[in-house]
Formats: C-alpha cells, sequence, structure tokens
C-alpha cells in the first residue's frame, strides 16, 4: 500500500494504481478523454495532466502510478492553467452546435470547458469541415465533434476484437474511419461506442433528436432480451422509454451491452395494453374494477370442477411474479407450468470480456422459470408447444405470452380461460378473464440470468390504467382462496420466491442491492 | 573530409572516406582498416565495451544529446527476453543530411558500429531503419550488408565469435516522427508512427515490447573509432561535457554549404566565414539556426561568441540538437521561414496529442495570415500563448519544436513582423 | 568523367572539391542491378520501388515478388511488422495504394482492412491515387526555400502544364511539394521517382522534364534504372 496526498488529502491506496484512479477514490474526478476503465491508456488526450511536486512538466494521472509521498495538486494554477489551454485546442476546430448535438446535457467537452475553459475563443481562423458519416448499423459520426481520443477505435480492436475502426491520416487532418464503405456492419457490439464517445462525434441513429439529455430519468434495471442480464438504465421521459446504456457490472457485463439488446426496448412502449380487468359474461367482455374482478374469479375457481390446472408463463416476467402463478396452480390442486422462450441459433460473445455475450435464450428469465421448476416446451421461435393446453378441459392459466399464432377462442374445451397478461391477445380475447399486469419496466423484482445471478430492477414507467404487477394480484388471489394475505411488497413477494427454491436461500433484496448476488444454482455446462 | 567541400580545420573520423568510393566496398573498407574495432570489441566482454564507450563521453547525435554509454548500460543484463537494436536512420530534421552520406559513403562503418553496439548490450538482431526517401543510400546499405552477410560479419556467426546478430535494413514511408525513438518503434511494428508515452522506457518496453536500444547513424558511426582506439582518445577533441568531433550539416546562405567535421565547441562565426567561406556574395548575417528547425533562432549579434557544443549554445541563447546550422542573411524574410516551419511541423504532427494537432495547424494559419498582410498584434501575442500551452504538455516534443522558432522569431525579430502587421511590408525576399 | 545529360544533378563533379562520375557519387556501380527478387533477406525491405510498367490490377505477389513477400516476412517477429515493407512492395507492383490493395494486403497478412487503411494513410509516401510516370517532389522546407526552392516548384509546375498534386493530362508528371530530404547542402533539392536531382535551379528545370520524358523506353525508367551506367542507357 502506498500513501499520498491528493488536494491536500492524504490517502493509502494499492500500489499499482494510477493517480487518476486514487483521486477518484476521494471524489476528485480528473478531467479525461482517452482514459477509460474497460481500454487501454495511451495518454494521449493530455487533459488528466496533473502537477506533482518535485516534477519538471506535469504528468498524466491515468497512465502515472501512485508513490510513496506523492504530493499532487489537480487543481493548481498550473494544472488549471495547463487544462484550459488544453481545452483551448480542442475547441479550436470544434463547431459548437450544440444546440443539434444529441449529446449536450451529458457532454465532457460542454461540462469541462464550463469548469475550466476559457469564456471566449481567440481563433479567428475558418474551421475544418469532416461533416457526417454514416458508419452504418446504429452509429452516425460527426468528425468536426471529434476529440480524438481514440476510445471507439481502441473498442473495436481490444474489446470486440474486430479492428473496423482505425484513424486516416495524420496531423489535423485526422479522422476517424472505416475501411471506406465497410463500415460496422460486422459489428455486434459498435453501440458500445457511442456510449463510451465522450463527446457528440459518435452518437445512435436511433435516438437522433429524439429527447435532451437532461430530460430523461435514468431507472437501474436489466436487459430483457437474453438470459446473460446485462445491467443497464432504461431511460424515460413521458413514460416512454427512449434508450438503453449499459450500468455497469463487473460481474455481468463489465462496461458493455449489445446491439441486440441495446435496440429492443420499443416492445415496452407499445400501446396495445390491457388496462383494466376483463371478465367475460355471455360472449362479452366487460372491463370492472380489480375487487370484483378477483372476487368473481376467486369465486368461479372455488366452484369449479376440481380438474387440473395447465398453465404457461412467460419469462420475460420477474420470479416474484412466475412464483406468484406457481403458487396459485398450488392452491388449486396442482398441474404443469410451462414456458416458451426464443431462442438464437448462436451465442454472440465479446471476445475481450470473458464471460460475456449475446446468450442463446432471448428471454431475461429463463433460468429462473427453470429453477422455479417450469418446463420448457416449444420452438425456438418461442411458437408451438401449445398442445398440452389447447385441449385441456380443466383450468388454462397463461402469463404473459400473447400467444401470437394461434386464432381467436384458445382452449375452447377449458373450464375456465385466465389470461393475466400485459398485451392485449387475439387468442385470450375470449379468455374468461383478462387481468391487466405491469411489464418488468413498470415494477420492481428480479430477474436470474443464465449464470444462476438474481438480480435486481426498479420500475422505470407507470403501468396503463389498472394494471398491476402479477405477485400483487395473484399474490391476493392466491392468498384469498387460503385465507390469508398475499404480499404487500415486491421484497415480501420475493421472499417466497426464496422459499420456493433452494438455491436462493438466504438471498434478500438488501443483499442484491444493484449489483446482483450469485445463488447456489449450478452453472450450466454448455451456453444456453 | 566534409562533402562536397573540405576544410583544413576538420577532424575527419567520421568523415575520412567521404568522396572515396571504395570505402563502400567491403574490400575496399577492410583495407582502410575496417571491422578491425569489431575483432577488438568481440574479444572484450560486453560490459567492457560499454565502458569504453562511457569513457568516451559520447552523447547521441541525434538531436538529444543523452550520453550513449550511459543509454546502452541501460539495457538489461538479464538476456531471457530477445533485445534489439534500432538505429535510427531516419533522417528528416530540416537542415540535417549527415546520415544520408554517412549510408551513402561508409555504410560499414555503420555496419560495424551497429555490431558492436548489438554485442555489447546483448541484442541478436539490429534493425536499421532507413527513411523511405532515401532510395540510393538505401541500396548502397543494402549491398554493404549483403555483403557483410556474405562474409561471415553479420549473421548467425559474426567473425567466427559464435555470437549471432541479425541485420535488417527497414525502409520507412515517409513521416518525420518515426524519427522520434518511440515512433520509430511504432512504424517498425507495423503501425502508425505515433509516439508512445515515457515511461516505460525503450530499455524495459520497446520494439515488440522486449528490451530496445535506439541510437543515431552518426552516434554509432563513432562507435568503432572510439572501440579502436579508446575512450581517451575521443575525448582529446571537443569539450569536457561535449567531447568528440560532430558532422556539422551548414546550409542557406553560405558559399560552401555541406557537411563538415569538426570538434565540438568549434566557434559557429568560424564555421560560417571560415570554413563555409562566408554568406554568399558577401551579405550581412540576419540570423542561424544552429541545431535544425527545432532550435530557437539566433540573431547576427548571439552568433558572435557561440561555440558549437551543446552547453555553449544553450548559453548562446538556442540549442544544439543535431548541428544542423542554417544560415540566413539578410535577404532573409524571417516570417516567410518561420511560416514554413511552423507548417512543416502541421504537416508531420501525427495527430495524437491535441495541443499538437490543433496548435501546428493553427499557428501555422495564423502566421500566413500574418504573411498576407491580414493579421494584428494581438497575434503575435497569441502565438507566444499557444506555442506557450504547446510546450510540456504532449507526449513527445515536435509540439515543443514549433514553439523555438515562432517565440525566438518573435522576440529577435518582432519588427519584421510589426512591418507586415503594420504596414504590410515585407521585409527579406525568400 | 561521363557526362551528365544536363549540370548539377548534385554529385560533386559538379559542385565541391571531388572528381567523381555520377555512378560513383550515387553508388550505382557498387549496387548494380539487384535481382527483382532480391538477395538476402536481410536487404530486402529496403528496396525501392522499382519503376516497371506499373499494373494496378496486378496479382499480389506472384513470382519473383512472391520470393521478395516470403523473405520479407521472415525479418520480423510478427506478420503485422512486415506491413510497411509489404505496402511498399504492392506499390512497386501496382503504381498506387488502392483500397483493393489494402484489403488485399491485409488479407495477406492477417489484419483487417480498416487496420491497413489507418497505417497506409498515415505516411505520405504510399500514393492514395495513381501518379504520373515522373512523381516530381520538390523540397520547399527551410534550407531550400532560403536557396528558391519556391521558384523551383514554380518552374516544375509552369513547365510540366501541372496543377500542384495532379496528375499532367498525358499521365507524365505529377508534381508535390515534399518536405525536407536531406539534401540541404544542395539546394534545391527535388525528389523524382526514387532519384535525388540535387542543386537544381530555374534554368534546368525544362530540362529535367525533357530528360525525364526522353529517357523513357527503357525496361526500368528510372531509380533502378540509374544502377545502369549513363553510357548504357543510350542518352547523348
Amino acid at each position: 500500500m502506498v500513501t499520498l496526498t491528493i488536494d491536500g488529502t492524504e490517502i493509502e491506496v494499492p500500489a499499482s494504481t494510477t493517480i487518476l484512479q486514487a483521486a477518484q477514490g476521494i471524489g476528485t474526478e480528473v478531467p479525461h478523454y482517452c482514459y477509460h476503465p474497460g481500454l487501454s491508456s495511451p495518454a494521449m488526450c493530455r487533459l488528466c495532466l496533473v502537477e506533482v511536486e518535485g516534477g519538471p512538466k506535469l504528468l498524466p494521472s491515468c497512465t502515472t502510478e501512485v508513490a510513496a509521498g506523492q504530493v499532487v495538486h489537480t487543481q493548481s494554477e498550473s494544472a488549471l492553467g495547463m487544462r484550459r489551454g488544453v481545452l483551448e485546442f480542442y475547441l479550436a476546430n470544434h463547431p459548437l452546435d450544440c444546440p443539434i448535438c444529441d449529446q449536450s446535457g451529458e457532454c465532457d467537452l460542454q461540462d469541462y470547458v464550463f469548469e475550466g475553459g476559457r469564456e471566449h475563443g481567440r481563433s479567428r481562423e475558418a474551421k475544418r469541415v469532416f461533416g457526417r458519416d454514416d458508419f452504418g448499423g446504429d452509429v452516425l459520426f460527426h468528425g468536426d465533434r471529434c476529440v480524438m481520443c481514440t476510445r471507439c477505435v481502441r473498442f473495436m480492436t481490444e474489446v470486440e476484437q474486430k479492428p473496423l475502426l482505425t484513424v486516416v491520416d495524420r496531423g489535423n487532418r485526422s479522422v476517424i474511419d472505416t475501411f471506406f464503405e465497410e463500415g460496422l456492419q460486422q459489428a455486434e457490439w459498435a453501440g458500445n461506442v457511442v456510449d463510451i464517445c465522450p463527446v457528440g462525434a459518435l452518437v445512435s441513429k436511433d435516438f437522433l433528436h429524439k429527447a435532451r439529455a437532461w430530460d430523461l430519468e435514468h431507472t437501474e434495471s436489466i436487459c430483457p432480451n437474453c438470459s446473460q442480464g446485462c445491467n443497464v438504465d432504461l431511460h424515460t421521459r413521458d413514460n416512454l422509454v427512449h434508450r438503453m446504456k449499459p450500468r455497469t457490472n463487473p460481474e455481468v457485463n463489465g462496461y458493455w451491452i449489445c446491439d441486440y439488446g441495446r435496440s429492443r426496448y420499443e416492445w415496452l412502449n407499445r400501446g396495445e395494453r390491457l388496462d383494466a380487468p376483463v371478465v367475460r359474461i355471455e360472449g362479452r367482455n366487460d372491463a370492472m374494477g380489480w375487487t370484483t374482478a378477483l372476487t368473481t374469479l376467486q369465486e368461479r375457481l372455488q366452484e369449479r370442477a376440481s380438474g387440473r390446472v395447465r398453465a404457461l408463463v412467460s419469462p420475460f416476467w420477474s420470479n416474484e411474479d412466475l412464483s406468484a402463478v406457481i403458487r396459485l396452480v398450488d392452491a388449486l390442486g396442482g398441474g404443469e407450468v410451462l414456458y416458451r422462450s426464443p431462442r438464437a441459433e448462436e451465442e454472440v460473445p465479446l471476445a475481450g470480456v470473458a464471460g460475456l455475450a449475446r446468450r442463446r435464450d432471448l428471454a431475461p428469465n429463463v433460468r429462473g422459470a427453470e429453477l422455479l421448476g417450469c418446463t420448457r416446451v416449444g420452438d425456438d421461435e418461442g411458437r408451438g408447444g401449445l398442445e398440452a393446453l389447447t385441449d385441456h378441459e380443466g383450468v388454462v392459466l397463461v402469463l404473459g405470452d400473447t400467444l401470437d399464432e394461434e386464432d381467436e377462442g384458445f382452449a375452447p374445451n377449458a373450464e375456465l380461460v385466465i389470461y393475466i397478461g400485459a398485451y392485449g391477445s387475439t387468442a385470450l380475447s375470449t379468455a374468461d378473464f383478462q387481468l391487466p399486469i405491469t411489464t418488468f419496466a413498470e415494477q420492481e423484482g428480479t430477474f436470474t440470468n443464465h449464470a444462476g445471478r438474481v438480480q435486481r430492477f426498479w420500475p422505470a414507467l407507470a403501468g396503463p390504467g389498472a394494471a398491476r404487477p402479477a405477485w400483487l394480484v395473484i399474490g391476493a388471489l392466491s392468498g384469498a382462496l387460503e385465507e390469508q394475505e398475499g404480499p404487500s411488497g415486491a421484497g415480501e413477494a420475493f421472499q417466497v420466491v426464496t422459499e420456493m427454491v433452494e438455491a436462493y436461500r438466504g438471498l434478500t433484496y438488501d443483499a442484491i442491492g444493484s449489483q446482483g448476488a450469485s445463488s447456489e444454482a449450478p452453472v450450466p455446462v454448455a451456453g444456453d | 573530409m566534409g562533402y562536397p567541400y573540405s576544410h583544413e580545420k576538420e577532424v575527419p573520423i567520421l568523415s575520412k572516406h567521404f568522396g572515396d568510393p571504395q570505402a563502400r566496398t567491403l574490400k575496399g573498407w577492410k583495407s582502410r582498416g575496417g571491422y578491425e574495432a569489431l575483432e577488438k570489441a568481440l574479444a572484450m566482454s560486453p560490459e567492457e565495451v560499454v565502458e569504453v564507450v562511457k569513457a568516451s563521453g559520447l552523447r547521441g547525435r541525434g538531436g538529444a544529446g543523452f550520453p550513449t554509454g550511459l543509454k546502452w548500460s541501460f539495457m538489461p543484463k538479464d538476456r531471457s527476453r530477445p533485445h534489439y537494436l534500432l538505429c535510427n536512420a531516419d533522417e528528416s530534421e530540416p537542415g540535417t543530411f549527415k546520415d544520408r552520406e554517412l549510408l551513402r559513403w561508409v555504410p560499414h562503418l555503420l555496419i560495424e558500429g551497429c555490431l558492436i553496439g548489438a554485442y555489447a548490450m546483448g541484442a541478436e538482431h539490429v534493425y536499421i531503419y532507413c527513411r523511405g526517401e532515401f532510395f540510393e543510400a538505401n541500396q548502397v546499405l543494402a549491398k554493404a550488408v549483403d555483403d557483410a552477410y556474405e562474409a561471415g560479419i553479420a549473421g548467425e556467426d559474426v567473425l567466427g565469435s559464435g555470437h549471432k546478430i541479425e541485420i535488417t535494413v527497414h525502409a520507412g514511408a515517409g513521416a518525420y516522427i518515426c524519427g522520434e525513438e518511440t515512433g520509430l518503434m511504432n512504424s517498425l511494428e507495423g503501425r502508425r508512427g505515433e509516439p508512445r508515452i515515457k515511461p516505460p522506457f525503450p530499455a524495459a518496453v520497446g520494439a515488440f515490447g522486449m528490451p530496445t536500444t535506439i541510437n543515431n547513424v552518426e552516434t554509432l558511426c563513432a562507435i568503432p573509432p572510439i572501440v579502436a582506439n579508446g575512450g581517451e582518445w575521443y575525448r582529446q577533441w571537443g569539450t569536457e561535457k561535449s567531447p568528440g568531433t560532430k558532422l556539422f550539416c551548414v546550409s542557406g546562405h553560405v558559399r560552401r554549404p555541406g557537411n563538415y567535421e569538426l570538434p565540438l565547441g568549434f566557434p559557429l562565426k568560424d564555421l560560417i566565414y571560415d570554413v563555409c567561406g562566408g554568406i554568399v556574395e558577401d551579405r550581412a548575417l540576419k540570423a542561424v539556426i544552429p541545431g535544425g528547425s527545432s532550435v530557437p533562432l539566433l540573431s547576427a549579434e548571439e552568433v558572435e561568441d557561440c561555440t558549437l557544443d551543446y552547453e555553449g549554445v544553450v548559453e548562446a541563447g538556442s540549442m544544439l540538437g543535431c548541428a544542423s546550422v542554417i544560415v540566413m542573411d539578410e535577404t532573409t524574410d524571417i516570417v516567410h521561414q518561420v511560416m514554413r516551419m511552423a507548417a512543416f511541423y502541421a504537416h508531420e504532427s501525427c495527430g495524437q496529442c491535441t495541443p499538437c494537432r490543433e496548435g501546428t495547424a493553427w499557428v501555422t494559419t495564423i502566421l500566413k495570415r500574418i504573411e498576407d498582410g491580414r493579421g494584428t498584434e494581438e497575434d503575435l501575442d497569441v502565438l507566444v500563448q499557444l506555442t506557450d500551452q504547446m510546450t510540456g504538455t504532449t507526449i513527445c516534443v515536435l509540439s515543443d519544436s514549433v514553439a523555438a522558432p515562432v517565440q525566438s522569431s518573435i522576440q529577435k525579430f518582432r519588427e519584421e513582423y510589426l512591418a507586415l502587421i503594420r504596414r504590410g511590408e515585407r521585409v527579406g525576399v525568400a | 568523367m561521363s557526362e551528365a545529360p544536363f549540370k548539377n544533378p548534385g554529385w560533386a563533379g559538379n559542385v565541391g572539391e571531388y572528381d567523381l562520375t555520377e555512378e560513383q557519387v550515387r553508388g550505382l556501380d557498387f549496387v548494380g542491378i539487384p535481382p527483382l527478387e532480391g538477395t538476402h533477406p536481410a536487404s530486402v525491405a529496403a528496396y525501392p520501388y522499382m519503376l516497371e510498367e506499373k499494373d494496378p490490377e496486378a496479382h499480389l505477389f506472384e513470382g519473383p515478388y512472391e520470393t521478395r513477400f516470403e523473405k520479407i516476412l521472415t525479418r520480423y517477429p510478427t506478420r503485422q511488422a512486415a506491413l510497411l515493407p509489404v505496402l511498399n512492395l504492392a506499390q512497386e507492383v501496382r503504381g498506387h495504394v488502392s483500397p483493393e490493395t489494402m484489403d488485399r494486403v491485409a488479407e495477406l497478412l492477417e489484419l483487417s482492412a480498416a487496420y491497413v487503411r489507418g497505417v497506409a494513410t498515415f505516411y505520405t509516401m504510399y500514393n492514395k491515387r495513381p501518379v504520373g510516370r515522373h512523381l516530381v517532389q520538390v523540397c520547399t522546407n527551410i534550407s531550400c526555400n532560403l536557396c528558391g526552392a519556391e521558384e523551383v516548384l514554380e518552374a516544375f509546375l509552369e513547365h510540366a502544364g501541372a496543377e500542384i498534386g495532379e496528375t499532367t493530362a498525358d499521365g507524365a508528371f505529377t508534381v508535390i511539394e515534399a518536405e525536407c530530404l536531406a539534401g540541404c547542402g544542395f539546394p534545391t533539392c527535388v525528389q523524382i521517382n526514387s532519384r535525388y536531382y540535387e542543386n537544381v535551379t530555374v534554368e534546368e528545370v525544362p530540362r529535367i522534364l525533357e530528360h525525364l520524358e526522353t529517357s523513357r523506353g527503357s525496361a526500368l525508367e528510372d531509380g533502378i534504372d540509374g544502377a545502369r551506367p549513363t553510357a548504357e542507357r543510350g542518352e547523348s
């Protein structure tokens, strides 16, 4: 361990820590562009230079390791003067098009210049112009805004390990480009260069001019598009998700998410939602309030002939929701609980990060469903496998799955068809009961990823109308059938889950926190 | 001797065979005493060779003037990882043309120096990184290397000593920044020739991640005479801190431009007026750049007492650099020449560091504007401040090199700038 | 002493004190004409681009060029390190480094095409577009600039009928400005293809251009062609 002083504060850090990292430890963020914890450090942006007493020159804090007794000043006159000087060069050819630049509000150039740059530019010269360049995929490049930090080039080379980006030419003619028109077509993780670009040079075409950064709310969540369970932030405004950004988790996804996952959030904003409980009476669908609906359902369940229950759940719903359905099935005398999930032919690994890949199972809670005892049916499209339900004569219960390939009047012979779902379903429009629930983005809960890690997410959106979390309404129903209270909070609902899955014993919401927690679940042998 | 002119005051050690076409051939070189120093070195221990070089006080002749023996001693003694010796023949500093003469007249002197150096440092492979534009000189060197291989001088078993030292002549492709030692290493590795941060230093992590030493052509050419005659012998010329001789490249408005080998500490005034025959048409001297375009200009007054050693030039107000003396007489348009130098740096900047990438171009544009008569006096302050902001803030010193001519010319020839700014008048013609 | 076709190509026979022939100064007689497949691998990466008729469609690399390519690979611990010499070789065969050439070189060296583009565009000597038969590079840096380099450049542009950086309509000349060529003692220094023309003055420019075009027709035009003694080139 090494003791040094930064800005008057004495700290102790491990020997190979850099000054920049040590400063971060005491809450001092030294301005920087080219440094990124997930990439190599070329020390070329020259913004992180700090004063180290006794040295002849300012030193780059991102690569200079701490030394015993070092006295570092990040805010001294020479450090601030240098920073102001370097920032002046960054602005010399910058278009200053903040009004039309998506990065505005989350831009490191704006922030650093505001904090430590000159008030007025001194350049009287014409600016060099590169213009816009579509790199293919979701990535749009504006050469004029680029600060040449080469994070994007190094990401593609070191992390995705497909060197599709390069610096072309040299000196002030240098610009980032691909191999002519080849673009980033072959890349599967290229969206990350938009995240790591400190300025608005690399922007997302999907997000282009959609919303201002400062209008967006960030909510911690989990990507729902495969079973890797990458940690993300959902960025929302006006109750719509506008984009998904990776959230750092060294155990799961590092700093990254894949393009496949990143681009699939629109379904959370889809309009065709169930927003009120619907009961089918004499061939007519009647909307009603929850109390009436649930009381009616409870009576119908208690009155029924004791046929078995066959349930189909969806791995897009949380452990809490799934466990509530399973408990209900048990309370009704037991029965099979099935699930379907789309599944890709191959994984899409990120070569430079061990253990990170877009998994074959294209849903977030497949492992969670498996651990709760659900059985997989259907094909790799997430279709078929419904034989057990279509001719069933007992109770048919569907959670989440909209049975897209089926026609109206699903399970005509069933005594009771209950649809607990978020989205309208043609097949289930004739169900006896349609109970509106929230998607994962509208509630608190957990998913279990392919490796058995339990991870929490928080509500980013407000569900429509009377939609409620499935664990709440089904839990209330089960409770009524058993004459007790259902869980009143998600944490309580999770406790129910831990009682049902041995591998989760001892886990609590607090223990899981925002970075997740491994369970005792054995890791699957092959990629799922 | 000097090329294409010689002078009696010269001390021809490296340049002894300039202008002697027989010195290129292996037979010719051997009959002139060639490869005797290599034999002598192979009979010593590597450490002893390093000591001889240290004793000579030889300083790097590429511009930095770092003590060569000391640099060699940085190489790790643990030889388990391949060590490399790189010869920097990427001569691109404006005003410098000595390495080309060494390559085309005495390639075997360089080869011998490389082999001795490689032996002393435990390097098994020497890469001679030659500037791509040097087609003819590279061909001469290449043929000499072929001859050395054929004669068993380079390769598996150097002069029967049991040591293996490979030499590869590697041509560059046109980039001044590849003359910077870490830029050279990156270029050798097949990358863009962008300099690396130091630390780590080449002796620890160099070419291909292995311990590496980079030496200039002239430095390596000085090694055989030093090893043959001993360190103390070299010290009979030059000064205490700058011993030995130096190839001075004189260009510009002198009667006899060319390379001259003179002892360090030689008076600059004598070099111009005596050795080079004075200024063309006996015009008045205006300014001298003593060490290639990266060092400050000296005014005519400062030239008076300036001695050409590392310390002497610093005392006079500039730096010796690679000892490329550019002489400018009264017809010189200082602003134009400074602009041309700034344009050179802007063209050659690798573009990694923002102060250099943006600053070199910005400074050039301002100078062009001043030259066009559209400058203001604030521009002069801005130029000084910008070049200050470009000094000490970058990975390599190309950025700092712009500051030297710009700041020294504004300081010492301000009236030329003001003439353009205030009256649109150009002083001088070129 | 052999007669030069024009004065002051920079050998000491015309400048300085030495009494030498052009071959002796340039080392042409020493070097001879190296074979296309190169000699020892140690020197293969130093070869200039030989000016055979360039064929932008030529296969990379066949025959003697394949031999040279293999020899180059043996000198470096990684394939990537062979990139600069291989690009040089490719330019020798095809005349310039086009996107197709970059792609093919990338394939041969197991690098990405984007990476090769990044490296090729960093260095000035890789022509990104086809150039004329004679690439005239006039140094206008300080030492030559002090001695009239800009007038020499203007003279070349005028007499060749070229715009700076552009190739003349007949494909003969491309004239560009160059940075210091390390011939500062012989102002103005001009590099044409692989040969240095030193001490060039404005007066000599027309004769140089004429000489370049009239000495065509021999198998190797210039550069290495200079390896042949002047008399053999059939010049008067």
